[in-house]
């Protein structure tokens, strides 16, 4: 059972387990994120990170538990439902329509949360400027870092509620690395997002609160409202 | 030898208009349709209904066919194929294929074994290099390749078409975006539908309507839809006039051999591209 009780939050997991098969790789996970935070999960490989932001996303369907978001359950409703109630979700493996434009990857955002593709674009580019460069080439021409930037700048068109980020810096070069980090800098505060990610120095700059999975189970959770947390600290239980 | 290359032209033709919603429907939905081969049949013997029941020319009675076909094949993706989406593979290649059994009984029930006949409505001959060659033909192939450079346009520029597109590369990319993608497979499955009975109703006066046409075509395109990379627009186009082409060649010195070369071919570049190129990339 969850512990702590109401209060004004985005989203409020409780309970959930999923798995793909019999075996479940979620057990009883219960989480909270509040208006405005920035939360992050960390967690080793296959710890099922990516399970549970998919299961919050919509993508998946959890076995058990409620998932109640914007005061409304949306325990098992379809990602495409669950996306036009304000919850976005950015996938892990960087993956962009690539035969499409960037202009085009941005207007198909736009033209699902009918809002206008110039006021789409000017959204994306607000938070990237230099995706301004890059809207007549086709996506798949992008390099790791800009598809990711592509993939935030998509994703926060239509100003979603919750934004999930599945490790954002993964596989990227410290200088664009650099970029993710303003741009997550950027929106904190404002959106409220869930982030995994591997990179501790980037956790412990910008969390607010940190989650920490091992083996389908939420272990720890840390407040670093005050960016106390040293990666040292985090460490250990990876 | 220019005949042979006209008939090959034609054969890919055809191949590429039945071709497109298979490959569709394989690259958005995962779904290996063997019903598409009974909307091909269908249409073709609902021309004959309409033609002969209104007294209908050609195309009028193409058209009506096309249209009086769009409610069925729409009924298929709602009730079967979309309650297969997600499910195992084999699941969809059973339920198609029940379909595709139980409707070629009922069209043997309604209009018999037999082979219909339809005359060739264009009897016109063009002189080319001192050859004359069937215009027919020729129509056929220019039908063909209008409707890839219509269909490309289509996906490049239309909405609709661009979130296929997306949905053949990133399916839960596009669903996070809040679009529901089941609306747009519908949209597309119709379309290659369509497309499917055209092919066929163009093919019939050089071939024959017989119940069991969609089931000869079905194997040559699931040959075609791997050939071309399945789900891949411009490749089924390619795929489907290269394997045209070397049915007529192989055909024109050794009739029996024209269907095998085309499933050797097949056979080759399954082993190619799952035996030879990732070894050859490994290095
Ligand atoms: N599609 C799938 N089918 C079956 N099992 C899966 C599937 N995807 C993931 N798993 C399993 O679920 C467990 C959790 O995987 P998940 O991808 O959620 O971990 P993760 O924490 O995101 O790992 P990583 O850091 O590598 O991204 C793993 O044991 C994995 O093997
Ligand atoms: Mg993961």
């Amino acid at each position: 059972m969850c512990t702590g009780g109401g209060g004004l939050a985005v989203i409020e997991v409780r309970d959930v387990s999923m798995g793909y098969n019999q075996a479940l790789v979620l057990h009883d996970i219960c989480l909270k994120v509040k208006q405005g935070e920035q939360v992050f999960i960390v967690g080793r490989n296959g710890a099922g990170k990516t399970s549970l932001l998919k299961t919050l996303a919509g993508l998946l369907k959890p076995h058990s538990g409620t998932v109640t978001f914007d005061g409304h359950d949306i325990t098992g409703m379809p990602a495409e439902k669950v996306a036009r109630r304000g919850l976005h979700f950015v996938a892990q493996d960087k993956v962009v329509f690539s035969s499409l434009s960037v202009r085009n990857n941005i207007a198909l955002a736009a033209h699902a949360m009918k809002i206008d593709i110039d006021s789409a674009i000017r959204k994306a580019v607000e938070i990237y400027p230099k995706l301004e460069e890059f809207m007549e080439l086709n996506a798949g021409n992008l390099s790791g870092g800009q598809r990711e930037i592509l993939l935030i700048g998509r994703a926060m068109i239509g100003d979603p509620k919750l934004l999930l980020i599945d490790e954002p810096t993964e596989g990227l070069a410290a200088k664009v690395i650099d970029d993710i980090f303003r741009i997550l800098t950027s929106i904190k505060g404002t959106t409220s997002t869930i982030i995994v990610e591997q990179n501790l120095s980037v956790v412990t700059s910008l969390a607010d609160r940190i989650y920490v999975m091992k083996e389908g189970k939420i272990i720890k959770e840390f407040d670093n409202k005050h960016a106390c947390i040293e990666a040292a600290e985090l460490e250990v239980y990876l | 030898m220019f005949e042979t290359i006209l008939y090959g032209f034609t054969i890919g033709a055809v191949l590429y208009l039945f071709s497109i919603g298979l490959s569709l429907t394989f690259g958005t939905m995962h779904i290996i349709n063997f019903a598409h081969a009974l909307v091909y049949t269908l249409g073709v013997y609902s021309f004959i209904g309409f033609r002969d029941a209104l007294s209908l020319g050609f195309v009028p009675a193409m058209l009506i066919a096309v249209v009086a076909m769009v409610p069925l094949a729409w009924a298929i993706e709602r009730f079967v194929i979309r309650r297969l989406y997600g499910e195992r593979l084999d699941y969809a290649i059973i339920a198609t294929y029940a379909l595709l059994l139980i409707g070629t009984d009922l069209i043997k029930v309604v209009f018999g074994t037999l082979p219909q006949s339809i005359n060739v409505p264009i009897h016109v001959s063009v002189n080319v290099a001192g050859v004359g060659i069937s215009l027919y033909r020729i129509i056929i192939v220019l039908v063909a390749v209008l409707i890839f450079l219509g269909l490309r346009q289509f996906f490049r520029k239309t909405v609709v078409g661009q979130i296929v597109v997306a949905a053949l590369e990133d399916n839960e990319g596009v669903r996070c975006l809040g679009i529901n993608i089941s609306t747009y497979f519908s949209i597309v499955f119709v379309i290659g539908s369509a497309l499917a009975i055209i092919g066929g109703i163009l093919y019939a006066p050089i071939s024959t309507a017989e119940p069991y046409m969609g089931m000869h075509i079905l194997l040559l395109a699931f040959s075609v839809v791997i050939v071309g990379g399945m789900g891949s627009l411009t490749g089924t186009f390619y795929a489907s006039f290269a394997l045209g082409m070397l049915m007529a060649l192989v055909g024109r010195f050794w009739a029996g051999g024209a269907n095998a070369a085309v499933f050797l071919t097949m056979a080759l570049v399954i082993i190619y591209r799952h035996t030879i190129k990732p070894r050859l990339h490994r290095r």
